[in-house]
């Protein structure tokens, strides 16, 4: 093959451009559709930083992993549906009207690990093995799971993530243990 | 055995969908020339390389959302096939436009003589009523028309030009509404 021209390493050099940002493009348009979730959860709470924090974490984990795609991008669907459960589960509970008043509320926590565990099993069901792909998927659908989770889960501060953090490992570890390899 | 091209155009874009960078360079080889050969078809020489340019980054900007199901070709012909369209829309008005103003521009600039008759009746009218207007009054409107103003402050001047405006507005109305 001759080598290419001047002319023709420009034309090179803005398609790869033209490559990136459409893909940047692409991911940005299918990650935005988690606002509304993320504004959702943080609407029933009096101190929305520390959650809209965790939902532009979320964000910009799903964009990322959609972005740079392959091994990243197959993820992303496991990691939104395992942390769709601790993420939503706070927020349906505050809307029922749930309101803890007076000494100390366990319901909260006890929903978080629950919610945790449930979406840790899903995690260890729909997730790629952690060895597949250099261990990618694997890694953005746990960090996807743990984004989603927490946007659901600050509404009780640390201690909601820690027991959310706490469900999802009880739940995912036995699934993957049993999972055979392929 | 070598495949066909189509299939590895088919291969290379579901490899661009998936993220995969190592396939954009082969693609760009395989889809630089195709791109070209249709726009040289459907379009003068000087044209056909640029919209040949548009057509291929819009092809690689959109390549993250072909479907792998639907044909490689057929996609990369229809985004190009549209460049094109769009290209010829263009050039089209912009022959459009140079065409009416080629005709303005060879328009005789003096006036028609209805626009004569108009521009003097217009003229005598003003004057007429100036005429009516103190000679202080004619004199200031006159140094405003004109751009200058006289030798007084430029507050002055103003409130003079708005009430000489004012008085001429009322002559106006008495002799001509």
């Amino acid at each position: 093959m001759s080598e290419p021209t001047v002319s023709a390493l420009a034309i090179q050099a803005r398609a790869r451009r033209a490559y990136e940002s459409g893909r940047l493009a692409f991911a940005l348009r299918r990650a935005v559709w988690l606002v509304p979730l993320v504004w959702l959860a943080s609407s029933g709470c009096s101190e929305p930083a520390a959650i809209l924090a965790g939902g532009a974490g979320l964000v910009a984990a799903v964009t990322f992993c959609l972005w740079r795609g392959e091994a990243w991008r197959r993820g992303v669907a496991p990691g939104l549906l395992a942390g769709s459960i601790p993420m939503l589960a706070p927020t349906v509970l505050h809307a029922a009207r749930h309101v803890c008043t007076g000494g100390v509320c366990l319901l909260m926590p006890t929903l978080c690990i629950l919610a945790g565990i449930a979406g840790g099993l899903a995690l260890g069901a729909l997730a790629p093995r952690p060895r597949e792909a250099g261990g990618a998927p694997f890694l953005s659908a746990c960090l996807i799971a743990g984004f989603a989770g927490s946007v659901g889960c600050l509404i009780y501060g640390t201690i909601g993530v820690g027991a959310m953090t706490l469900g999802l490992l009880a739940g995912a570890t036995p699934v993957l243990a049993v999972r055979r390899p392929r | 055995m070598e495949r066909p091209p189509r299939s590895d155009l088919q291969h290379l874009m579901e490899r661009l969908a998936e993220g995969d960078r190592a396939a954009l360079p082969p693609a760009f080889e395989l889809l630089w020339p195709l791109v070209r050969r249709f726009t040289d078809r459907h379009l003068p020489a000087g044209e056909a390389e640029d919209v040949a340019q548009e057509a291929l980054l819009k092809i690689l900007y959109r390549a993250a959302e072909f479907d792998p199901s639907r044909s490689a070709l057929a996609w990369v012909l229809g985004v190009t096939a549209f460049e094109i369209r769009t290209a010829r829309r263009r050039a089209f008005r912009r022959r459009e436009t140079s065409e009416a103003s080629s005709l303005e521009r060879s328009r005789d600039p003096r006036p028609t003589p209805e626009e004569a008759a108009i521009e003097s009746e217009m003229q005598a009218l003003i004057r007429e009523a100036l005429g009516a207007l103190r000679p202080e009054d004619a004199e200031t409107l006159r140094l405003y028309a004109q751009g200058r103003r006289a030798a007084i402050a430029a507050a002055t001047f103003r409130k003079r030009v708005q009430r000489a405006l004012d008085r001429l507005r009322a002559v106006w109305r008495v002799t001509h509404v």
